[in-house]
C-alpha cells in the first residue's frame, strides 16, 4: 500500500518566544517492510539551526533552534510511503513465550533493534505488578508468544474505553489501567508494561493509521490523528510484530511507522525547551490518503516544497 | 609530649600502661568481626598505641575539651549536611567521630593500589560499552546488565569524552572481611562526594590534636586536592582551561561540600540556570556576558543534566549539554554516563573482566554478587535464598517490590519468600543476590568510653597528569548501632578521619593542609559573578527593604513616637487603603495589621520575607551565616505566630524591624564590597526610592494633614532632622524636601538615587562604556530631584518617579541579568 501523508502542527505560544531548541521526530523511518519514497519537513518561522540525524533508536530526529522572538511555530511534514503487507502468521511459527524470556535475557545483542532495549522500565511505563498480574492471564503455560499477544490484544480492545479527552500525554499508565479507559497511546503503555512486567520485550510505535471513513461519509481532510501500538519481539525468527490494541488488531498495511522507541517520550514528535510565560495553543491536522500506483500515473506526487501553501490532501 | 618518647617509654605490654590499659579497658571486637584497634586476642595492634597513648596521657577532660573543639569548629565553619525530612528539609551539623582510624602504611599501599586498579578497570569497561561494546558481543557482560541500567544513557552511546576519558575521580566504599583483608562494598563513578567532607574532618581533628597529627607524620591531603585540579585544569586541551562545579544548587544534601571544594580548588561555583551549552560549547552567564567553560566537575546526576536530550523533568540541568558533549567542546568530569559501572549487576563479572582488560588478577574483591538474569546465577541466589541479600541489579529501587538497600532472606516470611522467588523467576534481570555484608569494626568515643563500631571508609582516587593517584585517608562512616548495616549518612552515623601513619614518622616534611599555590586563587578579588546570583541578591535586597517599608508603615497605625497614642480614624483608612494597595491587605480585611502582617497576601511581611528567605537561599553562600540565621527566625516566627504573639501586634512589628536591621547590617558588614554587595544594595535602594515615593503621594498630597506628614516623617526616619530645623511644626513643603530632595538624608529618595548612580558606574555590563537604559533613568531622577522647589512635586510627578524607578529596576535586570529572568520549560510533549 502506498500512501501521502501530510501533518501539520501549530503552535500558538501566545507570547513572542525569544528562544526555543526543538527535537522535531515527524519524518518517518525507513524499515523492513516500509519504505519512505519522499519525505519533507518544512518550519516557520526559518530556524537558526536545523540539523537532521538519527537518535539511538534509528529515528529521523532534526535538532532545531530559533533564536528569533517569534509567536507561532508551524512544523509541515509531508511524505510518501509504502508499506508492504506481514509475513503470513498461519499457521503460527513463534516460540512459547517464556523462551522468548529466557532468549532476552541473555541476549548478546546491544543493537537498538534488539529485544534487550525495549525489557526494562522506562521513563513514561514503570512496572505494575497489578498490570503485569492482568497480563499473565494471556500467557499461560505453554502458550506461543504470538497467541499471548493476540489474546492480550483482543482484551484490551474489549475491556478498555475509548475515551478520547478523558487522558492525555501526561497521564500514569496505571490511571488509565484503573479506569480502564484512554486513547491509543494508553492502551499501548499498559500493554508494554504488562509484557515487561513478564519479561517480555515490547516496544512503542508512534505512526499512522489510513482511516477508513463510514460509509456513505466523506473523508474529512485533517482528521486523522497521530497513532500508537505496539511490537512485541516474536522470536529471532520473526522478530517485530505490530500488534493495535486500540483496535484489537495485528499491524499491517494500514499501519504507518514514523518512528519506534521504549514509550512516548522516545518517539514525542515534537519535544524541546523553550523560554515562555505564555499559554500554548496546539492545533494538528494530520491527513493520511492512499496513493495511486506511480506507474498508472501520469506524474508522481508533488511534494509540498513551499511554506504558506493550503494544508490538506492533494487529491 | 612528643609520641616518640611516649612509644619508647611505653611499648605495650600486657599491663605495662595503665592509662591505656585504663580506656581500652571494657573494649570488646564483636564476635566473628575484624577490628581496627584491637586483635582477634583483645590486643591493641602496635599502629594504634600513639593515638592511644596520647589521647591516655591528655586525660579524659582534657580529651573531651579537645573534642569539643573540632566540633565546634565544624559547627562554626558551617559543616552541614541536607536531611530530607518531613516538615521540610533541615541542615544538620555534621557528626565528628573523634577518633581518627589509624593505618599503616604497608596497609594502606595495599589499599590504595587496589582502588586505583579498580579505577583502571572501571575506565576500560566504560570505555569499551560506551562505545562498540565488544564485551557484550563476546559475552563477557550480558546485554541486558548494559540496556537495562538508568545510567545506560542512549544518547551518549557512541560519543567519546572530550579528552579520551570518562573518569576523572573515583571513589570505592570499602570495608574488612573477617580474615582482615578490605573488600569493596560499593563503587562511586557517576559523581563520588565527601572528599570536602573528608578535608573538614581532617582540619578539625588536626586542629586540636597538632601535636599528635604531626609528631606522628600523617599522610596529607592538600597534594591529592592539588592534583585533582591540575588533573581537571589538563583534561581540557586549552593552555589555560577554565573549570567550574556544576553543583545541583543549595536544597542538595551536599551542597555545603559543592561550595567547600570549589573554594579549595579555586573552580566557579555553577548550577544549570548558570549554564548555556550548544554544539559551540558550554558558557557561564555572568554579569558581564557569556564566560566559556572548558570542564565541568560534575555534581548533577548525569540523567538530570540535560532536560533536552536527557530527562525532560529535570530543572537542574543544562539544555544543549548532551550536544556540547558530542560536540567534543567540553570535558564533564566524570562524563555523562559513567555511573553505568556502579550497578550492582556488573560486580559478579569484575574479576573476568580485569583479566580480560588489565591482564590482571582484581587486587579488591567485592561482597560475592550473583546477576539472577543469568539462569545459573538466579538458581544459586534462589536455592541459598536463606543466607543471602536480595537486592535491585541496578542499585535503584524497584518501586513497590523492593527498595535499594535490598532484604536479608534469612529475614522473609514465607509468603514474602515465596513471593520474591516468583518475581526472581519472572523477572530475574532486575536482580541480585548477595553475602549479606559483615563491616569489620573500629572505636568511637560513645559517652567517653571506647566502643566499637561497624565501619566503610570512602576512598577516593583522582586522575592525575602523572596517572591515578589516591587522597591518603579517606571519608570513614560509622554505623550508629553495632549491628547495623551501613547506610548513607542520611539515615544518622558518624563520619571520621583516616590516619595514614608511616614508619619513619619524624623525617616526613611538613606540609600545609591546602595547596598553598592555589590558596591565592580561593580568594581572587572580584571573581565573575554568575547573572543568577546577581538576579538573585537584587530581588534580595528589594524583598527585605519592602519588608521594612511595610512595616514601617504598619507602625503608623500605632501612633507615633512621641507620646501621641491615637491617630486619626481618617489616617488609619489611608494607611489601610496604601497596604492593600500594595498587597499587603485585602480591602475587608479587619483589623487591617494583622493580615498585613501574617496574612497570605503576596505583599504581607510574612510573605516578603519568605520571599527574601527563597531568594537568598539560592545564594546562601555568599550571605553571612548570621543574617541567614536571622532572617529564619524571622520567617518561622511570621510564619506560625503563636497566641501572645497575636496578642502583641505592634511588639512584634518592633521585632521585626529590629531583626531586619540586623539581618541589613549584617549583609552591610560581612560581604565584602564587590559586586555581590552591588546588587544587594541596588536592589535595597531601588526598593527604598519607591516606597517612600509611593508614601509620599498618599500622605503629602494637597491638603494633606499634620498627622499625615508626621507619619511621612517617620517612614523616613526624618522627625528629628526635622525638628531640628524647622521650629514650626509638620507642613507640606519641608516635609516634601526632606523625604524626596535631601541628598544628606539617608533615607530620602535622592539619597537612593545617588547611591544606585554610583552603583551602576561601577559595575559592569555596559556595551563600550555606552550609557543605556538604566543610566538614562537615572540621570533624568538625578536632574528631577535637583529641583529647589519640593511644592512642583504633586501626584503626577511623584507618579512620575515611581514609573521611572520601576523601569530601572527592568532596565538593571536587561543590562545584568540577560537571559537570566525568564524561565525556560523543557518538556518531552509539547502537545502537553
Amino acid at each position: 500500500m502506498r500512501y501521502d501523508i501530510s501533518h501539520v502542527t501549530v503552535y500558538d505560544w501566545g507570547v513572542p518566544v525569544p528562544f526555543a531548541d526543538c527535537r522535531v521526530r515527524l519524518t518517518p523511518v525507513e524499515r523492513p517492510r516500509q519504505h519512505v519514497l519522499t519525505a519533507r519537513l518544512v518550519l516557520e518561522p526559518v530556524a537558526a539551526l536545523a540539523v537532521d540525524g538519527l537518535d539511538f533508536f534509528g529515528n529521523h530526529v532534526l535538532r532545531t533552534a530559533f533564536r528569533v522572538p517569534h509567536r507561532r511555530l508551524t512544523i509541515r511534514s509531508t511524505a510518501t510511503v509504502v508499506v508492504e503487507p506481514p509475513p503470513s502468521l498461519e499457521p503460527d511459527p513463534t516460540p512459547v513465550w517464556t523462551a522468548i524470556r529466557e532468549a532476552t535475557a541473555r541476549s548478546r545483542g546491544l543493537l537498538p533493534s534488539d529485544p534487550v532495549q525495549f525489557l526494562f522500565p522506562s521513563r513514561r511505563i514503570a512496572l505494575a505488578p497489578a498490570v503485569t498480574a492482568w497480563t499473565a492471564e494471556s500467557f499461560p503455560e505453554g502458550r506461543t508468544i504470538l497467541a499471548g499477544a493476540l489474546d492480550l490484544t483482543r482484551r484490551i480492545w474489549e475491556d478498555f474505553t475509548y475515551a478520547p479527552g478523558e487522558t492525555d500525554v501526561g497521564t500514569p499508565l496505571l490511571d488509565a489501567f484503573t479506569a480502564r479507559h484512554g486513547v491509543c497511546q494508553d492502551f499501548a503503555h499498559v500493554m508494554i508494561a504488562g509484557l515487561r512486567g513478564l519479561g517480555l520485550p515490547a516496544a512503542y510505535v508512534g505512526g499512522y493509521l489510513r482511516t477508513v471513513p463510514p460509509p456513505g461519509r466523506e473523508r474529512l481532510e485533517g482528521a486523522d490523528a497521530m497513532h500508537a501500538w505496539v511490537e512485541v519481539w516474536c522470536g529471532a525468527t520473526l522478530g517485530w510484530l505490530g500488534f493495535d490494541p486500540t483496535n484489537g488488531i495485528v499491524a499491517a498495511e494500514d499501519h504507518i511507522v514514523v518512528a519506534v522507541g521504549r514509550d512516548y517520550s522516545d518517539v514525542s514528535p515534537v519535544s524541546g525547551v523553550l523560554v515562555t510565560t505564555g499559554a500554548q495553543g496546539l492545533s494538528v491536522a494530520v491527513d493520511v490518503v492512499e496513493s495511486p500506483d506511480p506507474d498508472a500515473a501520469e506524474a508522481p506526487p508533488q511534494p509540498v516544497t513551499t511554506t504558506g501553501e493550503p494544508t490538506g490532501t492533494r487529491r | 609530649m612528643a609520641p616518640m618518647q611516649l612509644e619508647l617509654a611505653m611499648p605495650w605490654g600486657r599491663g605495662t600502661d595503665p592509662a591505656v590499659a585504663a580506656l581500652v579497658g571494657g573494649y570488646r571486637g564483636l564476635p566473628g568481626v575484624h577490628d581496627e584497634m584491637i586483635d582477634a586476642e583483645g590486643r591493641v595492634r602496635p599502629h594504634w598505641l600513639p593515638v592511644l597513648s596520647h589521647l591516655a596521657g591528655l586525660g579524659a577532660v582534657e580529651t573531651a575539651t579537645r573534642f569539643a573543639g573540632a566540633d565546634r569548629y565544624l559547627r562554626e565553619s558551617g559543616v552541614v549536611y541536607r536531611v530530607y525530612g518531613e516538615g521540610g528539609d533541615v541542615d544538620r551539623p555534621w557528626p565528628l567521630a573523634h577518633l581518627p582510624i589509624v593505618l599503616t602504611e604497608a596497609d594502606w599501599e595495599k589499599l590504595a593500589e587496589g582502588v586505583v586498579q579498580r579505577a583502571r578497570l572501571f575506565e576500560a569497561v566504560l570505555g569499551d560499552l560506551m562505545g562498540d561494546a565488544t564485551l557484550v558481543a563476546d559475552g563477557a557482560v550480558p546485554a541486558a546488565i548494559v540496556a537495562g541500567n538508568p545510567e545506560f544513557l542512549r544518547p551518549l552511546a557512541g560519543v567519546r569524552p572530550a579528552d579520551g576519558h570518562h573518569l576523572h575521580l573515583y571513589a570505592a566504599d570499602v570495608s574488612r572481611a573477617p580474615d582482615g583483608r578490605w573488600w569493596v562494598l560499593a563503587d562511586r563513578t557517576q559523581a563520588p562526594s565527601g572528599a570536602g567532607y573528608a578535608i573538614e574532618n581532617r582540619i578539625a581533628l588536626s586542629r586540636v590534636l597538632p601535636e599528635l597529627f604531626d609528631s606522628l607524620g600523617v599522610e596529607r591531603l592538600g597534594p591529592f586536592f592539588q592534583a585533582l585540579r591540575s588533573g581537571l585544569v589538563e583534561a581540557s586541551s586549552r593552555d589555560d582551561a577554565r573549570v567550574a562545579l556544576f553543583s545541583p544548587g543549595p536544597w542538595n544534601e551536599t551542597y555545603f561540600e559543592h561550595a567547600f571544594l570549589a573554594r579549595c580548588l579555586g573552580f566557579q561555583l555553577v548550577e544549570g540556570g548558570d549554564l548555556v551549552a550548544s554544539s559551540a560549547g558550554v558558557s557561564v552567564r555572568t554579569v558581564e556576558g557569556l564566560e566559556p567553560v572548558d570542564v565541568l566537575l560534575r555534581r548533577v546526576d548525569a540523567d538530570f543534566s540535560d532536560p533536552l536530550e536527557l530527562n525532560p523533568g529535570s530543572r537542574l540541568g543544562v539544555p544543549g549539554l548532551t550536544e556540547a558533549v558530542r560536540a567534543g567542546r567540553v570535558v564533564v568530569a566524570n562524563a555523562l554516563g559513567s555511573g553505568l559501572v556502579e550497578a550492582p549487576a556488573l560486580t559478579g563479572y569484575l574479576p573476568g573482566l580485569a583479566r580480560r582488560l588489565l591482564g590482571e588478577q582484581l587486587l579488591l574483591p567485592n561482597v560475592a554478587t550473583w546477576w539472577c538474569g543469568e539462569p545459573a546465577a538466579r538458581a544459586t541466589v534462589l536455592r541459598n535464598l536463606q543466607d543471602l541479600a536480595l537486592a535491585p541489579a541496578f542499585g535503584r529501587s524497584l518501586p513497590g517490590i523492593l527498595d535499594s538497600a535490598g532484604v536479608l532472606g534469612a529475614r522473609l516470611s514465607k509468603a514474602d519468600r515465596e513471593r520474591y522467588v516468583a518475581k526472581v523467576e519472572r523477572r530475574g534481570v532486575d536482580f541480585v543476590g548477595r553475602e549479606p555484608l559483615r563491616l569489620s569494626t573500629a572505636p568511637i568515643f560513645d559517652k567517653g568510653r571506647l566502643a566499637p563500631r561497624p565501619f566503610s571508609i570512602r576512598i577516593f582516587v583522582a586522575r592525575t597528569p602523572t596517572g591515578w593517584r589516591a587522597m591518603p585517608g579517606g571519608l570513614a562512616r560509622f554505623s550508629e548501632r553495632e549491628d547495623a548495616r551501613f547506610l548513607s549518612m542520611q539515615r544518622g552515623g558518624r563520619s571520621g578521619d583516616v590516619w595514614v601513619i608511616g614508619t619513619a614518622p619524624a623525617t616526613r616534611p611538613e606540609v600545609r593542609l591546602l595547596p598553598e599555590p592555589d590558596a591565592a586563587e580561593i580568594r581572587r578579588d572580584g571573581g565573575i559573578l554568575p547573572a543568577r546570583a546577581a538576579d538573585n541578591l537584587f530581588w534580595f535586597g528589594r524583598y527585605v527593604e519592602r519588608a521594612e517599608t511595610t512595616l514601617r508603615l504598619l507602625r503608623g497605625l500605632d501612633g507615633n513616637d512621641d507620646g501621641v497614642v491615637e491617630i486619626s480614624p481618617d489616617l488609619a483608612r489611608r494607611i489601610a487603603r496604601l497596604l492593600v494597595t500594595w498587597g499587603a491587605a485585602e480591602e475587608d480585611d479587619d483589623p487591617v495589621a494583622e493580615s498585613a502582617l501574617w496574612g497570605d497576601g503576596s505583599g504581607s511581611v510574612a510573605s516578603l520575607v519568605a520571599e527574601a528567605h527563597r531568594t537568598g537561599a539560592v545564594v546562601r553562600d555568599r550571605l553571612s551565616p548570621d543574617a541567614w540565621r536571622a532572617l529564619i527566625d524571622l520567617r518561622d516566627r511570621l510564619r506560625d505566630p503563636d497566641a501572645a504573639h497575636r496578642r502583641d501586634l505592634f511588639g512584634e512589628i518592633e521585632k521585626a524591624l529590629r531583626t531586619i536591621a540586623a539581618i541589613v547590617g549584617l549583609a552591610h558588614e560581612n560581604m565584602n564590597r564587590r559586586e555581590g554587595w552591588r546588587f544587594l544594595d541596588l536592589g535595597r535602594r531601588i526598593e527604598r526610592a519607591i516606597g517612600l515615593s509611593r508614601s509620599a503621594r498618599r500622605f503629602a498630597e494637597d491638603g494633606t494633614d499634620v498627622d499625615a506628614l508626621d507619619l511621612l516623617l517617620d517612614l523616613a526616619d526624618g522627625r528629628l532632622t526635622y525638628r531640628m530645623r524647622y521650629l514650626a511644626g509638620s507642613a507640606r513643603r519641608p516635609v516634601l524636601d526632606l523625604v524626596l530632595l535631601d541628598e544628606a538624608n539617608p533615607r530620602a529618595v535622592a539619597f537612593q538615587v545617588a547611591r544606585i548612580r554610583e552603583h551602576l558606574a561601577a559595575l559592569p555590563g555596559r556595551h563600550g562604556g555606552i550609557p543605556d537604559a538604566a543610566d538614562r533613568i537615572v540621570a533624568r531622577l538625578t536632574e528631577i530631584l535637583a529641583a529647589s522647589d519640593p511644592a512642583i512635586f504633586d501626584t503626577t510627578r511623584i507618579e512620575a518617579i515611581v514609573a521611572d524607578l520601576m523601569a530601572l529596576s527592568d532596565a538593571v535586570t536587561t543590562r545584568c541579568f540577560g537571559h537570566a529572568s525568564p524561565v525556560a520549560a523543557a518538556t518531552d510533549a509539547l502537545e502537553e
